[in-house]
């Protein structure tokens, strides 16, 4: 287990130099010139050539990049053009609250995935079957800010029944009502590719001989959907799970600037809208680094899933 | 990254790819049959008309739009839905029908735009990669790269860049299209490399040029062309996306997404101002969605889940 993680992390290296160094040539091709920026826009021609040369700008590209990267391993991202706060501690501030409302949204989707998928699978043919397959192909057609401007129409402004705004602190400290309408919105975009996956995986699973040796040997019928069916359809699942890992990123983003969550997706987009590059680099940056440790994390889960992968 | 989350199952670049005729121009009679194949499903019948309706409601919109999509009229502002305004109006008073109309145009147009192109040049990249053994490293690990920035993430670097607007979410949308569409195309014709045609027309001495037009990609297109028009829906779904966190384009343009951000800001007052919008979002992505499930069903079964 210990030696296949460490694998994993190094063959991702490349993807997150290759990250690292997109982030970088953003700021490059950014249209305003960072050394003209400090210098102010009606500053002497040799004062921004200094401030350039005092800045290492005028360095050639890979030894900007070297610096880059070690300036970033220390947690120098720069400071907000906006707020002059560190963008280090911006992202701190904000990735908390990012990871909150995402494994939120899994917490609420993922069983509820599988226990559409399952029961569809077992009712197959019925109404039940039916009505899940068109909620999951009606689910991954929905926008998923029509869904929040639904849940924040009805839910939380007519029907009163859940704060729509901010968030109002962590999980632990009284925070959860003000989670549950944002983490539902983002979890609406996998509980239809998870109930649609888990049908047809426990559908090939309820065929399989391990199955119906099960049922022979006389195992309850909940037991041999539970441990033996729905366990081997957890596998397909979870890496269903990985490859939405980018929906449910980019749902984030929108998910809470529509909540108005103080997490790093609105910081992107805030930082985007008001010319900080700064700022909107590093968000960037931290949320393409968060694709990357959900990948992560997946393929380690699936070891564990299944045993079989590990020896291959 | 991707490569290595093992499972091949799920993965497009892994899946078989679609049986090679054993002659490079046997695909034909099969596509032949397509319309009516497709005209025998009673799903994918309704979504195609859908699809139509809307793709020439889109097209024809300022010969059908009843009102200017402009024009602003305070006095009627926020009216619900009524026979002068089918869709009622918006904030400022502008009909939501007209707006609706010529939203759909610009939000069509830019899914189309990133499907289409960011197909063409994954494809190009991925049948490359197949062809030259050498090159193809280096391809793929680019498309693994581009592979780590979710298309939202995408969305945002590059308007950052350009600034925000239609084209910014287009060359969005094209970016985030390409790697996925150059792995799948990549699995295709590494395929029909295998394939003792591809041998016979070296053997004759047919240029690479030849081999790589007539014999390889004409026997990935449909592959291709499946999976393109399967995403075509998530395109859209981004775009809007990008529209609504304000993006793409600007006002008083009309863009369905962008549409349904603004609405959001009378949603109390006026809810029919966001959800007309997003409805159509809705019912484009549903009808596309349909569609691509069957032309996949009937073109290229095994790439079914």
């Amino acid at each position: 287990m210990g030696p296949l993680i460490v694998r994993r992390v190094l063959v991702s290296m490349p993807a997150l130099l290759g990250v690292l160094f997109l982030c970088f040539c953003l700021l490059q091709v950014v249209p305003t010139d960072p050394a003209l920026l400090v210098a102010g826009g009606d500053a002497k021609p040799e004062v921004v050539e200094a401030i350039r040369k005092d800045m290492g700008l005028d360095r050639p590209m890979l030894v900007q990049f070297g610096d880059y990267i070690f300036r970033v391993a220390q947690g120098d991202l720069g400071r907000s053009m906006i707020s002059n706060k560190s963008v280090a501690e911006e992202l701190a501030e904000t990735i908390g609250p990012t990871v909150e409302l995402m494994v939120g949204a899994m917490v609420l989707a993922v069983p509820l995935g599988l226990v559409l998928g399952t029961l569809a699978a077992v009712k197959r043919g019925s109404w039940v079957d039916r009505a899940v397959v068109a909620l999951s192909v009606a689910g991954v057609s929905m926008p998923v800010f029509f869904v929040g401007l639904l849940l924040i129409q009805y839910v939380g402004y007519l029907w009163d029944l859940l704060p729509f705004t901010g968030r109002t602190g962590p999980v632990w400290a009284g925070g959860l009502p003000s989670l549950i309408l944002p983490a539902l919105t983002l979890g609406s975009v996998l509980i239809g590719p998870i109930a649609r996956l888990t049908r047809t995986a426990v559908l090939e699973v309820l065929g399989a001989d391990f199955v119906r040796t099960a049922r022979a040997k006389g195992l309850r019928e909940s037991a041999v959907i539970i441990h033996h069916a729905l366990r081997n359809a957890l596998i397909p699942v979870v890496t269903l799970v990985g490859l939405q890992a980018a929906f449910l990123l980019g749902g984030a983003v929108v998910t809470e600037t529509m909540f108005s969550w103080p997490g790093v997706g609105r910081l992107a987009v805030g930082a985007i809208v008001t010319s900080d590059y700064p700022t909107a680099q590093g968000a960037i940056m931290i949320l393409a680094l968060a694709f990357l440790v959900i990948n992560l994390i997946v393929d380690v889960l699936y070891v564990v899933l299944d045993p079989r992968v590990q020896r291959a | 990254m991707t490569t290595l989350s093992s499972p091949p199952a799920a993965m497009p670049a892994a899946l078989p790819t679609t049986a090679a005729p054993a002659t490079p121009e046997a695909a034909a009679p099969r596509r032949a049959g397509l319309i009516a194949r497709l005209a025998r499903d009673r799903i994918a019948l309704c979504a195609a008309v859908v699809l139509a309706v809307i793709v020439l409601a889109a097209l024809l919109a300022p010969w059908i739009s009843p009102y200017d999509p402009y024009f602003t009229d305070l006095g009627a502002a926020m009216q619900p839905p009524s026979a002068a305004h089918w869709f009622g109006t918006d904030n400022t008073g502008r009909d939501m029908l007209s707006r609706v109309l010529y939203g759909t145009r610009n939000t069509l147009m830019m899914g189309l735009a990133g499907v289409l192109f960011g197909g063409v040049l994954g494809a190009a990249l991925g049948i490359v990669a197949a062809f030259y053994k050498r090159v193809d490293p280096w391809i793929m690990r680019v498309v693994d790269i581009l592979l780590a920035f979710p298309a939202i993430l995408i969305g945002l670097a590059v308007a950052a860049i350009l600034g925000s607007g239609l084209t910014a979410v287009i060359v969005a949308l094209v970016v985030s299209t390409v790697p996925d569409v150059a792995r799948v195309a990549r699995g295709a014709a590494v395929g029909v490399m295998g394939q003792e045609f591809m041998e016979a027309g070296r053997a004759v001495g047919l240029s690479n040029r030849a081999l790589i037009w007539r014999y390889l990609t004409l026997n990935c297109v449909s592959t291709i062309a499946v999976f393109m028009t399967l995403r075509f829906g998530q395109v859209i779904l981004v775009g809007s996306a990008l529209g609504f966190l304000g993006m793409g384009a600007q006002p008083p343009e009309a863009e369905l997404g962008m549409m349904a951000s603004q609405g959001r800001d009378f949603l109390f007052m006026a809810p029919h101002i966001a959800t007309v919008p997003s409805l159509a979002i809705f019912a484009i992505v549903l009808a596309a969605n349909l569609l691509g499930d069957a032309v996949r069903d009937v073109l290229d079964p095994r790439l079914q889940q």
